[in-house]
């Protein structure tokens, strides 16, 4: 996939500092800071109207900041030599000419950015959409429009891949495809950088996550580590009709017992065996005994909490 | 550069839009074409009196001149409304987003985008005024006049038409990147046109009677669609400058829509 010249390693950083962007009335984004690392899949989170595609525009020269600047590889996008063999973009599902077939579509773009003109082709059968290739943008279906953006971005083999809500309108066969896609080209060493506000898809895909709330950053990291670092870690659910015998059973012990508002209790401190163990010694009924993991999208939630909403 | 122009080319060929304009194009000099070979029968057969052709209008040369630029007028109008739509449909299918990501240098889009205008401008002159000096040099062959090809009125309304279509190309482009709403930008553009030159010139008229000064008639230039017309009419009288001086007066116009789109379109956020 890449052309064996060899390439200084952070060719394929993305750098973002002290990023601003003042709308008439609103600061869409504010002193934002992060980098995005290659071979690794990044996602970039936070509420809608958070800011996340006036960064990604920023990023690629669509938008000008009202302060800071954004680099790829050290360099701003606008000074890239051959800005296409360095980063695909996958901006909007609805940005080809309607009346335009998907093959001529990219034509034009290898035309503009002075590709072969069979990359075309190449493109459009690495997404899958070569049936559809004389066929009309109007006449294709939301999922279509997507691959057809990803064709576009692939066009020039870049070592930068930046998608704005890829799986926007995706069935979930396509969900899947998009995954494997991405974790692929990851894996081949690429920066892949996903704007989504689907959680449970971003645990799946990401390895590090940007988290950002009203146009300034909440966190970044690791999964793992932006997982591990909330306050709440491992519970254990337990669902009893003799909840105050199985706490007075834990009471000596470790772990801390609090009772929802369903009457289920949620164990801190100690593991599921524990639990059971304890239960069937003081002869207390279980209904359900569960390990709960905090997943992302509930430290999503508690980062952004107040933080998200209409500016 | 020659890339992008080649992109921007391709972009017209890959839609249909171009063939309706020279569908339009065609049907225009389908309608003029009979009516200005019934005036030259007309006018130089001495009955020009009727709608006030007189004179050197009257002649077989000047009336040459304009069965062989027939739709013309009509013409220039798809010329300009192409590259009109060369800008707004960026816009209006949210492509500027792919085409300056392939190119994040905007003027190079803007200049690419007048060039291929221009040679999409001489080739509907070319083929319109192909169409014309045939149906024209059979039509005044057949009645006896000669071809009058020779004649110097003749060439110069061919040649002028040629400046004017180059013209409201770039014209056309400039106004895309000014009104980027399409709808908005084509009717502007066609309102100035095609309606703007009567109003405009009834406007002077009236101010001109007001001021009781006949002079004043000729500031009519400034109006783009006036300026045109002027550029392309033979001869100089006291209601109309010179032919050079909406030559100039359109230039300019081309020039600032032109460098306004550009330095707009260098500073505009693309979302």
């Amino acid at each position: 996939m890449s052309d064996g010249q060899p390439r200084p390693t952070n060719d394929a950083q993305i750098v973002v500092t002290g990023l601003s962007k003042q709308y008439r009335n609103v600061r869409a984004v504010n002193n934002l800071s992060f980098t995005v690392e290659p071979g690794r899949v990044t996602g970039f989170l936070g509420p809608n109207g958070a800011g996340k595609t006036t960064t990604l525009r920023m990023l690629l020269n669509l938008v000008t900041p009202t302060t800071g600047q954004a680099t790829i590889g050290g360099r701003r996008y606008p000074d890239l030599a051959d800005p296409l063999r360095h980063v695909g973009a996958v901006l909007e599902a609805s940005s080809a000419h309607k009346g335009r077939t998907g093959i001529n579509h990219l034509r034009v773009i290898c035309a503009a950015a002075g590709l072969p003109r069979q990359r075309a082709d190449e493109a459009l059968a690495m997404v899958g959409l070569t049936p559809a290739a004389k066929r009309k943008f109007k006449g294709y279906s939301l999922g279509m429009k997507q691959r057809l953006g990803i064709a576009a971005a692939m066009l020039g083999d870049p070592r930068v891949l930046i998608l704005d809500e890829p799986a926007n309108g995706l069935d979930p066969e396509g969900i899947r495809w998009m995954r494997g896609f991405l974790k692929g080209l990851a894996a081949e060493g690429r920066t892949v950088l996903v704007s989504s506000h689907l959680l449970s898809e971003m645990q799946l895909l990401a390895d590090d996550v940007v988290i950002i709330a009203a146009g300034q950053l909440v966190r970044q990291g690791p999964v793992d580590q932006v997982i591990g670092s909330m306050a709440q870690g491992v519970r254990v659910r337990v669902r009893t009709p003799q909840a105050e015998a199985l706490t007075r059973a834990l009471a000596d012990g470790p772990g801390t017992v609090e009772t929802d508002e369903q009457g289920i209790l949620l164990i801190a401190g100690v593991d599921a065996p524990t639990v059971g163990r304890a239960a069937l010694a003081a002869g207390v009924e279980l209904h359900e005994l569960t390990t709960e993991r905090p997943d992302l999208e509930r430290v999503f939630l508690e980062l952004t909490a107040g933080k998200a909403g209409i500016r | 550069m020659s890339n992008l122009v080649r992109s921007e080319l391709l972009k017209i060929r890959t839609t249909s839009t171009w063939w309706w304009l020279a569908i339009g194009a065609l049907l225009s000099i389908g309608m003029a074409f009979p009516f200005n070979a019934w005036m030259f029968d007309s006018a130089v057969g001495g009955g020009g009196d009727e709608f006030g052709v007189t004179g050197d209008a009257a002649s077989a040369p000047a009336q040459a001149a304009n069965l062989y630029t027939s739709g013309q007028y009509l013409g220039l109008l798809f010329v300009m409304l192409i590259g009109i739509l060369m800008v707004t449909n960026e816009f209006f299918h949210q492509t500027a987003t792919t085409t300056f990501l392939a190119t994040p240098r905007r003027t190079a889009v803007i200049v690419s985008k007048l060039i291929a205008a221009s040679l999409l401008g001489f080739a509907f002159w070319l083929v319109t005024t192909v169409i014309d000096l045939a149906g024209g040099a059979i039509f005044l062959a057949l009645n006896d006049y000669g071809t009058q090809l020779g004649e110097w009125d003749v060439q110069r309304a061919l040649l002028l038409n040629l400046m004017a279509y180059a013209i409201w190309t770039v014209l056309g482009v400039g106004i895309g990147t000014l009104i980027t709403n399409q709808l908005g930008a084509v009717i502007t553009a066609s309102v100035l046109y095609l309606i703007g030159t009567q109003v405009v010139g009834l406007l002077f008229f009236a101010l001109a009677s007001w001021l009781d000064n006949m002079a004043v008639l000729k500031w009519q230039v400034i109006w783009p669609a006036a300026a045109s017309q002027i550029m392309i009419t033979p001869g100089e009288n006291e209601m109309l400058p010179a032919w050079w001086v909406g030559a100039l007066v359109l230039i300019g116009y081309a020039l600032v829509s032109g460098i306004v789109g550009v330095l707009l379109t260098r500073r505009r956020d693309i979302s």
